[in-house]
């Protein structure tokens, strides 16, 4: 592919720059909110929002609940995560270096002051999540590098929602909102102009992408306290990038056009159902929610995209791997205890479990063997784990003389052991296994001001 | 007590952007205003800016906020530039701008939140990186081909003084390419190669701060600061691998540059009454065009492709090493920027009230003559607009509010001029260019009282 003749030299120089130059402004981002759940109070009861939100919350866990706002209020804080994720067995390191996912929280309770039929009915909610300094993360490694892509890297992802919900009476609220994402398409053109110099044109566009979350809620007084359905429905969301790098006008020798793709993240398709019931101290919730992982487009697209006519061109092909679908189940509660009448404090904790939806039985991915010249396998080493996971968190609320929140929340992720099996991990080509195990650690706190 | 908090909060908003707040700002705004009514008044709105569009303008002005806002429109600017007598297609601007606009008191002080968007409509952003022999305008061609999305918070701790700041996002760019294998160059679709990627988006938030000092009722004085920001573009690859068997191939590069780089910018505004139904504003802008840094990247290469045994196949030539980039400089320089604008209350009744506008701005060209090799083309820049809002006041019972309808209109002239070379034999040689813009925009806005 590097020049056998002095343009295709200029040439190989110039698509690798400005190839660079494309895919590296590449920006697709997902949702840490998968992961660990949006804002405080969800994140504490085990991402149980869809029956229980009361705020900007909601616009992740069920946006009819925003109609529930009263009052409007700025939220700022900061959110961590730490993981500790090891794969042991022939050929893997052991602990798997990840980086810390770190930033600030925004959110905008905001009720609209509509009279009439409309007062007290409908409002807007806004949430933003920022990591600190890597917003996003795009890192997909040749599959024989030991990785948890469905895992670190997502959490390295800008959030950005909002929506709104509408009060409809009788005790059915309705809200809709959405979650916005970037993808990354481009174009590098490389060729001889005129004077005989290679030159180029490179153009990357960010689009957005976005997902819908339509959601609904039926409440009902029991027991004293109130009885609430909810369900939430979460469009996937598909951040792609593809730059395709063309040389292929620079001379008369034939250069493959490089298909420089991948999915740089994704959240599957969701549809949450929970119930919770509110009384005057306590709040309980638990819920399911089905994720569509079958539905992976997969990680990485060929190097060399084979013509539409000829799709079996010979070119190195990816490994796919087949997901499947998951259920992840959710229990969440929250004790209030009056401090004053103007103050009061939640303790709050929750569990949930996160199965995988990735195969106990990793095929064998290729790679070209420069010495021997041909293709040799290799094993393919996307690891995860089901994690069991374990929420807690405490809220302080004062009303007067101005409405201040102050609310933390701590999480602990605990990696089901699992052993995987790998095709082609042993050193002499064979079968080999992997045994997976960690942690991760999440955190964060939150300061709300009433207006 | 209420001067103690009204400082303490201040200094707290100070901390506040200081914090969240790196390097600051520049973006299509800049270029085209925000909203209907500033751009239909010349952009001379600092000093008089109340709605979403003070994200932009002058954050202070959120604190005078008479009620939760909210604020959709639309807008679009058209090019019709030209060099030698031919358009050069230079893609127009055009997207949905809005936002909220949140105000209330914390014991007593006027405070307020808004954010502020302009989500062009084909894209969020575009990188576009030419030779730097390659005619472009430069100020036109993609530097407005972006998102502006900022984020403020204002405050008001006496009556005749409000403080405003805030933070926009974008964010620089640091990666990994690494493509390996092996490239059939008799049939390029057999090709056996593979890539990984591994880059970063780091984040780059630019501040913005405002003040606005009213004078009297007739009169106000504002000052806003707009930082400059780059977005850097940090790259690393490598490919590795055979060239059809016939022999290895290993070729290393690192390029950097800033991808998009807007200068720091300070306005002085002022907005007088000077009758009831009339309003006057004018602002400077101070535009510190002299830092700016040309989007062309810095490449280091390795190259090492031994020839293959018995030597190249006939007429095949090896290749060598590349020759590195020599960037030249361009020479821009710092520009004050006038805008003058009036608006005028036409019809005042009860429940409705009809405004008229009308504004100009002068911008300099900052770019100095192109008489080298590189070809950044600008020329100067007259605009002229005019503009109308309608406001329904309380327009039913379910809104103790107003509705708002703004819409603007503004044309640009640029007129032609002739670039002449230094060198008579320069590939793209003398030309001549100039042209036209035209933006229209239409907002509409929802106030709570």
């Amino acid at each position: 592919m590097i020049g056998v003749s002095g343009s295709l030299r200029r040439a190989a120089a110039a698509v690798l720059a400005f190839g660079l130059a494309a895919f590296a402004s590449r920006e697709a981002h997902a949702s840490p909110e998968d992961i660990f759940g949006y804002g405080p109070r969800a994140s504490a009861m085990a991402g149980t929002s869809t029956a229980t939100s009361d705020d900007y919350e909601a616009t992740y866990g069920n946006p009819a609940l925003l109609s529930r706002i009263r009052r409007a209020r700025l939220v700022l804080g900061l959110a961590g995560a730490t993981f500790n994720l090891h794969a042991t067995g022939e050929g893997l390191p052991g602990r798997i270096s990840v980086l810390p996912a770190v930033g600030s929280v925004i959110g905008v309770d905001l009720p609209l002051p509509f009279g009439g039929i409309l007062e007290k009915r409908l409002a807007l909610g806004f949430a933003f999540y920022t990591p600190s300094d890597v917003i996003i993360r795009g890192r997909i490694l040749y599959p024989e590098t030991p990785q948890y892509p469905l895992l670190p890297d997502r959490a390295q992802s800008l959030a950005i929602r909002a929506g709104f919900g509408l009060d409809i009476g009788y005790g059915i609220r309705i809200g809709a909102g959405f979650g916005a994402l970037a993808e990354i398409v481009g174009t590098v053109l490389v060729a001889t102009d005129a004077t005989g110099r290679v030159g180029s044109r490179v153009e990357d566009q960010l689009i957005a992408a976005y997902a819908p979350v339509i959601g609904a809620s039926f409440e009902h007084p029991v027991l004293g306290g109130m009885l609430r359905g909810g369900l939430v429905f979460r469009g996937a969301l598909d951040a792609r990038f593809s730059i395709d790098i063309d040389a292929t006008k620079l001379s008369t020798i034939n250069i493959p056009v490089f298909n420089i793709a991948g999915l740089a993240q994704y959240d599957p398709l969701q549809v949450g159902a929970e119930v919770a019931w509110e009384g005057s101290r306590w709040h309980l919730a638990a819920g399911l929610t089905y994720k569509h992982w079958s539905a992976y487009p997969g990680l990485i697209e060929p190097t060399i995209r084979c013509p539409a006519d000829s799709p079996d061109c010979g070119s190195l092909q990816p490994v796919k791997l087949d997901l499947h679908d998951t259920i992840v189940p959710r229990v969440g509660v929250e004790h209030v205890v009056p401090l004053s009448r103007t103050a009061s404090a939640s303790i709050r904790g929750g569990y949930f479990f996160e199965m995988t939806p990735t195969p106990d039985h990793l095929p064998q991915s290729q790679k070209w063997d420069v010495p021997s010249a041909t293709l040799v396998p290799v094993p393919t080493r996307f690891f995860d784990a089901s994690r069991h996971v374990l929420t807690a968190g405490f809220g302080v609320k004062v009303t007067k003389p101005l409405l201040l929140t102050v609310d933390t929340y701590a999480q602990l992720h605990v990696l089901h052991p699992r052993t995987l099996t790998l095709d082609a991990g042993a050193s002499d080509g064979g079968t080999s296994t992997a045994d997976l195990s960690g942690f991760v650690a999440a955190t964060g706190i939150v300061l709300g001001v009433g207006f | 007590m209420r001067r103690a908090l009204s400082s303490a909060c201040s200094v707290g908003l100070a901390l506040a952007v200081a914090l969240f707040a790196r390097r600051a700002s520049a973006n299509p705004m800049d270029a085209f205003g925000f909203g209907s009514r500033g751009p239909a008044m010349g952009n001379a709105v600092s000093a008089d800016v109340v709605d979403v569009s003070a994200g932009y303008y002058n954050p202070a002005g959120l604190a005078r906020a008479p009620g939760i806002e909210l604020s959709v429109g639309y807008f679009r600017t058209s090019h019709f530039l030209s060099m030698n007598g031919k358009d050069n297609e230079v893609d127009p601007v055009g997207g949905l701008v809005g936002g909220i606009v949140l105000p209330g008191k914390i014991l007593g002080i006027p405070v307020a939140f808004g954010v502020a968007v302009h989500l062009p409509d084909d894209r969020i952003s575009r990188v576009r990186a030419l030779r730097q022999e390659q005619p472009r305008w430069e100020l036109y061609d993609n530097r407005n081909q972006r998102l502006f999305l900022a984020a403020n918070l204002a405050i008001s701790p006496w009556p005749w003084l409000q403080l405003g700041g805030g933070i926009s996002f974008m964010s620089s760019t640091a990666g990994r390419l690494d493509i390996t294998g092996s490239a059939n160059i008799f049939n390029a679709t057999q090709s056996q190669l593979r890539h990984e990627v591994d880059a970063y988006l780091t984040a780059v938030r630019y501040p913005q701060v405002g003040a606005r000092v009213e004078l009297s009722k007739r009169a106000a004085l504002a000052l806003v600061y707009r930082g400059e920001f780059r977005l850097e573009l940090d790259l690393h690859a490598r490919l590795q691998g055979d060239l059809s068997q016939l022999t290895t191939a290993y070729y290393a590069l690192a390029a950097y540059s800033i991808n998009a780089f807007l200068p720091q910018q300070v306005v002085f505004g002022g907005s007088f009454l000077p009758h009831d139904r009339v309003r006057v504003n004018a602002d400077l802008t101070w535009v510190n065009w002299g830092a700016y840094i040309p989007p062309v990247a810095t490449l280091t290469a390795a190259l090492d492709i031994p020839p293959p045994q018995g030597g190249w196949p006939p007429g095949i030539t090896p290749p060598s090493q590349p020759t590195p980039t020599a960037i030249v400089l361009p020479r821009f320089s710092d520009r004050l920027v006038p805008h003058v604008g009036v608006e005028v209350k036409a019809l005042d009744l009860p429940h409705w009230e009809v405004d008229v506008r009308g504004g100009w701005e002068w911008a300099r060209t900052p770019i100095g003559s192109q008489t080298g090799i590189t070809n950044y083309i600008d020329r100067d820049r007259h605009t002229f607009s005019l503009g109308a809002g309608i406001r329904l006041i309380a327009p039913g019972k379910f809104l103790p509010g107003d509705l708002r309808l703004d819409f603007h209109t503004s044309f640009s002239w640029l007129p032609t001029s002739v670039t002449t070379k230094a060198d008579p034999t320069d590939v793209v040689g003398d030309y001549s260019a100039g042209g036209t813009l035209w933006s229209g925009g239409v907002n509409l806005a929802v106030g709570f009282r």
